[in-house]
C-alpha cells in the first residue's frame, strides 16, 4: 500500500487572492494587526470552481480564458454596481459583494493573474437544434463574430468555450432587464436589443448548441 | 382591575385556536427527537509496516471525527483544510478573531475575555446527541448547562398589544389559561359520547385546573403566574392584568410559544464551556501534526488503486496520492473542483440546495438583561431578527455577550445588507424588545454562512417540499451515500437525514468507516447499504 506522498509542486500560479484580500483588510481595519490572520485565500475559486472552471451550482462562471479587456470592465461594473446590484438577483448580488472593496491596482493583478490561468474545456450540458441555432446566430455574429470570437471594438466578448448553462442566464438577464439597462451600461445596453431575436427558451438553447459546435 | 373575558369572546375564538392547535401538532412532527446510539467503528488494527493512507478533506466536525478514527487505528491520515483554521462551521468568535465572509471580511473587536465569545454556528448540544457527547468526554471537553428556553425572556410582535414586549410567562400563563378553559368546557360536551367515570372527570378537572390557574366556574380571569405588577413579597401581590386571547392570537409567535423548545432545542441542553470549538481544539489535541491550513482542494481524482488530490498553497499546487478519500467538502463547493465521478454521482452532488442562516452578536457594555430577571433563554419578535439570545455563563460579569439575530430558514435579507446596515437592522428591531438597546450594545459582529468563504451555506437542503423526501430525492441521496470508486466517501452532515446538526457529522463519519471496512474485508452484502 502506498503511504501519503507529498510530491512536488506541478505548476505555479501567483495567490491572486493573498493580494486582493489582504489590502481590503488592512484597508477597514488598519488599527487591527491581521500578520496572523488567515486569509481569503483563492477567495474567487471558491465561487468560480478550484480551477476557475466555473461552479454551475454556485453560479460563478469559468474565468479562464476571459479576454482581459472584458474581464477588466466586468469587474469594474460590479464594484461600480452597474451590474449585479438588483438585490433579487442573488448570484449577481454575491458577486457584487465579493468585488465590491477591489483597488484599481488589485483588479490590474487579477486580470494579469487570471490570464495565466490553463483553459478548461468546458462540459456541455445544453442541447438544441444546430440548424435553427445557426440561423439566429446570424443575429448575434455582427459583435461577437461569425466563429464566436469576439471583438474588442464593440465590446463583445469571445462566445466559445463559454459555460453554456452561465450564458442560458446571461441571456435571460439581458432580456428580463437584469443586465442591459444601468444608464452606465453602454456594452450592455449594446447587446441587449439583440436577445429580442430568440423568442423562446428553445431559441436560447439552439443558439447555445451553435455556439457549443464552434471551435475556439 | 382585572380585565374581564367575555364567554362570547373566547367561545368565538375556538375556531381560532383549534386552528392553532394544528398548527402546533405539526411543528411538533416536525421536530421529532430522532434515535442516536454510540456505536464507535471498531477499526482492526493497521499493520504498521504497510500502513493504509487517507486523506480526508476539510477540518470540520466529520472530517475531524474520521481522521481520529482512523489514526487510533494505525492508518496514515492527512487532513487538508482550506480555511485558516479548523472547525467549518463549528466557528466561535473571539477577540482578534477574522469572520472570513467573502466581500466582507471582519475582525472581532471584543473584550478579550474568556466569557467574551459568540457562537457564530452550532450553539447547542442536545441531551439525546450521544455521539457529541460521547466525544466531549474522550476529548476532555467540559461541558456546562445551556439555557435555551427561559420564561423571563420576552415576546414581540408589532401586530401585538401595540408592538410592546410581553414577557413570556406572562404570554404562556395566559395562553395556557384560555386553553384550559376552553377544553374544561368542551369536555361536557364530549363527556356524553365517553364513558368516563366521575373520577377520572374530576381528575382531568382538577388538571385543567392547574394547568391553566382556572377559577371555581372553570373561567381563565388572570393568574399571578404571568408575575406581578408589583408588590409579592412586603406586600400584597398583585397579579398583571389577564391579556384577551384575542389579543394573543394576533402573533404568530402564539403557536411557537406554545410548541417550541422540546426536543432538540429543549429548555435544557449542553454548551462547551468558553465556547463551542472546544470540541475541534480537543481533536486536534488528538491530531497534533495531521491537519494542514490554508490548503484548497482543486481536483480530486479516482485512480486505478487509489486516489489522487491536487491542493493548492500560496499559488503552489500540490498533488497528494492515497488510498482512501473522506470528503466533507460541502456538495456545491464540489461541483466546481475538477473530478472524473460518475456523471450520477455529480448529478448527486449539485442537487442539494444552499442554506442561508444568519446570525449576529453585539458586545453588552453591561449585562442589562440581568437587571431584567433574564439569565440566559431566547426572546422571539416577529422582526427579521427572530431571536435575542441571552448567555448562559458569564453571570454577573462586567459585559458579555448578546445574539442579536438569528434566522436559519432565511438570512437571506440580512445577507443582501452592507455591514452598516445589517447593524443599524439589528439595532432599530433590537430595541422593539429591549428599550435604550442602542446605548448598550456595540462592537456588533455578522455571519451570513451564505456568503462564508469555503462555506457558501449554512447546511445542505435535500428537501424541496416540507413533505419530506420524494423518490428522486432519495435515489440522488443514496447515490452520493455510496463510496465512488469503492475509494472516495463524501462525508459530514450533508450526507444525513437530519442535517445541521453535529452528531449527524460524526454520524457520516462513523458510516463512511464501517462501509469501508465491511468492504475491504470482503463482508460486503449485495445491494446497498441503507
Ligand atoms: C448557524 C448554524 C447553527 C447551527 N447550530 C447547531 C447547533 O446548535 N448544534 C449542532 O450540533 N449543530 C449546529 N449546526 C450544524 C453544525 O455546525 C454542522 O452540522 C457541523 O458543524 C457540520 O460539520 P461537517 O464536518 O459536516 O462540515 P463543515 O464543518 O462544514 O466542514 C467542511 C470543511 O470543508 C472545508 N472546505 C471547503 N472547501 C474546501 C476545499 N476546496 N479544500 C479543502 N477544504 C475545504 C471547509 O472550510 C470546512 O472546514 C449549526 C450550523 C449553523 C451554520
Ligand atoms: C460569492 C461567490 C463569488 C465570488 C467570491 C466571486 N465571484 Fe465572480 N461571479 C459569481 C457569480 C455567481 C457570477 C455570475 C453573476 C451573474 O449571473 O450575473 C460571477 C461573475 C463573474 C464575472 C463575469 C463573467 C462574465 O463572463 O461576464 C467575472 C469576471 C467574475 N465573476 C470574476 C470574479 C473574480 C476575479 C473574483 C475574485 C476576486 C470573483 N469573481 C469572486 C460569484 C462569485
Ligand atoms: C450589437 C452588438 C451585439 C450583438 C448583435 C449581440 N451581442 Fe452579445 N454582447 C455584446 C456586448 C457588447 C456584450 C458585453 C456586455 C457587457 O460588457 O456587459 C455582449 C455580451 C453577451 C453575453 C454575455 C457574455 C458574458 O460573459 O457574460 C452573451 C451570452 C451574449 N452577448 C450572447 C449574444 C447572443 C447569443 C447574441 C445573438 C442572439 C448576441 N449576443 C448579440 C454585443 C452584442
Amino acid at each position: 500500500m502506498r503511504n501519503i506522498r507529498l510530491l512536488t509542486a506541478i505548476a505555479l500560479t501567483a495567490s491572486i487572492a493573498g493580494l486582493s484580500s489582504f489590502s481590503a483588510y488592512a484597508q477597514q481595519y488598519a488599527a487591527v494587526d491581521t500578520t496572523n490572520q488567515p486569509l481569503s485565500n483563492e477567495v474567487c475559486a471558491t465561487c468560480h470552481g478550484g480551477e476557475g472552471q466555473g461552479n454551475p451550482v454556485v453560479g460563478g462562471p469559468s474565468l479562464a480564458g476571459l479576454e482581459p479587456w472584458y474581464l477588466r470592465k466586468q469587474l469594474e461594473n460590479f464594484r461600480a454596481g452597474i451590474r449585479g446590484s438588483q438585490k433579487d438577483y442573488i448570484p449577481g448580488n454575491e458577486m457584487q459583494a465579493s468585488v465590491a472593496r477591489l483597488s484599481d491596482a488589485e483588479i490590474d493583478d487579477l486580470v494579469n493573474t487570471i490570464a495565466g490561468w490553463k483553459v478548461i474545456e468546458n462540459d456541455h450540458t445544453i442541447e438544441g437544434d444546430l440548424s435553427n441555432g445557426e440561423s439566429l446566430y446570424a443575429n448575434c455574429a455582427a459583435c461577437h463574430g461569425a466563429d464566436g470570437e469576439g471583438n474588442e471594438a464593440l465590446g463583445a466578448p469571445g462566445l466559445v468555450g463559454r459555460n453554456d448553462w452561465y450564458m442560458f442566464r446571461q441571456i435571460k438577464l439581458f432580456k428580463s432587464g437584469y443586465r442591459g439597462v444601468h444608464p452606465d451600461d453602454t456594452a450592455g445596453k449594446l447587446m441587449r436589443p439583440s436577445t429580442q431575436a430568440l423568442k423562446s427558451d428553445q431559441d436560447v438553447n439552439d443558439v447555445l448548441a451553435y455556439i457549443n459546435s464552434l471551435d475556439r | 382591575m382585572k380585565k374581564f373575558v367575555s364567554r362570547r369572546e373566547i367561545l368565538g375564538l375556538i375556531a381560532k385556536a383549534g386552528a392553532s392547535g394544528a398548527v402546533l401538532q405539526a411543528s411538533n412532527a416536525l421536530g421529532i427527537v430522532p434515535d442516536s446510539y454510540v456505536d464507535i467503528p471498531k477499526i482492526p488494527p493497521a499493520d504498521p509496516s504497510n500502513r493504509p493512507s487517507v486523506v480526508v478533506l476539510g477540518a470540520g466536525v466529520a472530517g475531524l471525527t474520521a481522521a481520529l478514527e482512523l489514526k487510533k487505528a494505525g492508518y496514515s491520515v492527512v487532513v487538508l483544510e482550506a480555511a485558516g483554521r479548523a472547525g467549518g462551521r463549528n466557528m466561535t468568535v473571539r477577540h482578534g478573531d477574522l469572520i472570513d465572509e467573502v466581500g466582507n471580511p471582519q475582525i472581532c473587536d471584543f473584550d478579550d475575555e474568556p466569557h467574551m465569545y459568540f457562537n457564530a454556528g452550532p450553539a447547542r448540544i442536545p441531551s439525546s446527541h450521544r455521539n457529541v457527547l460521547h466525544y466531549c468526554k474522550e476529548l476532555g471537553v467540559e461541558l456546562e448547562f445551556f439555557i435555551n428556553e427561559n420564561k423571563e425572556t420576552y415576546i414581540q410582535d408589532d401586530a401585538m398589544l401595540d408592538g410592546k414586549p410581553i414577557k413570556n410567562r406572562e404570554f404562556t400563563t395566559n395562553a395556557r389559561g384560555f386553553m384550559a378553559e376552553i377544553m374544561a368546557k368542551n369536555f361536557t360536551n364530549a363527556e356524553l359520547d365517553q364513558p368516563f367515570d366521575q373520577w377520572e372527570v374530576e381528575a382531568l378537572m382538577r388538571a385543567l385546573r392547574r394547568m391553566g390557574d382556572l377559577d371555581e366556574d372553570m373561567l381563565y380571569k388572570g393568574s399571578t403566574r404571568g408575575g406581578y405588577s408589583h408588590g409579592g413579597f412586603l406586600e400584597h401581590g398583585h397579579a398583571h392584568e389577564a391579556v384577551a386571547l384575542r389579543d394573543l392570537l394576533k402573533t404568530d409567535l402564539f403557536s411557537m410559544a406554545l410548541s417550541q423548545n422540546e426536543g432538540e432545542t429543549g429548555p435544557m441542553l449542553f454548551q462547551p464551556v468558553g465556547g463551542m470549538d472546544q470540541i475541534i481544539k480537543g481533536y486536534l489535541r488528538k491530531l497534533p501534526d495531521e491537519v494542514f491550513y490554508n490548503v484548497m482542494v482543486t481536483s480530486v481524482m479516482l485512480q486505478n488503486d487509489g486516489i489522487e488530490v491536487v491542493y493548492e498553497h500560496k499559488g503552489i499546487k500540490y498533488k497528494i496520492e492515497a488510498d482512501y478519500c473522506f470528503n466533507s467538502i460541502p456538495t456545491h463547493l464540489m461541483t466546481g473542483i475538477d473530478n472524473n465521478f460518475s456523471a450520477d454521482y455529480k448529478e448527486a452532488m449539485a442537487y442539494p440546495r444552499r442554506g442561508e442562516a444568519y446570525k449576529s452578536a453585539f458586545q453588552a457594555k453591561e449585562r442589562f438583561w440581568e437587571k431584567d430577571d433574564i439569565f440566559g433563554g431566547i426572546s422571539w419578535t416577529n422582526q427579521p431578527i427572530e431571536q435575542i439570545w441571552y448567555p448562559p455563563h458569564g453571570m454577573y460579569k462586567e459585559k458579555g455577550i448578546i445574539l442579536s439575530a438569528y434566522n436559519y430558514g432565511g438570512g437571506m435579507h440580512f445577507t443582501q445588507l452592507t455591514q452598516e446596515e445589517r447593524i443599524e437592522t439589528a439595532i432599530r428591531q433590537g430595541e422593539k424588545v429591549h428599550p435604550n438597546y442602542r446605548n448598550l450594545v456595540e462592537k456588533g459582529i455578522t455571519i451570513a454562512w451564505h456568503r462564508m468563504n469555503h462555506m457558501l451555506g449554512c447546511s445542505a437542503r435535500w428537501q424541496k417540499s416540507r413533505s419530506g423526501f420524494t423518490q428522486e430525492e432519495e435515489r440522488l441521496f443514496q447515490t452520493l451515500r455510496q463510496p465512488a470508486g469503492n475509494r472516495h466517501y463524501t462525508i459530514g452532515d450533508q450526507i444525513t437525514k437530519h442535517t445541521a446538526w453535529q452528531e449527524s457529522a460524526i454520524l457520516s463519519a462513523h458510516w463512511a468507516i464501517n462501509d469501508m471496512l465491511a468492504r475491504k474485508s470482503g463482508g460486503a452484502m449485495p445491494g446497498q447499504r441503507v
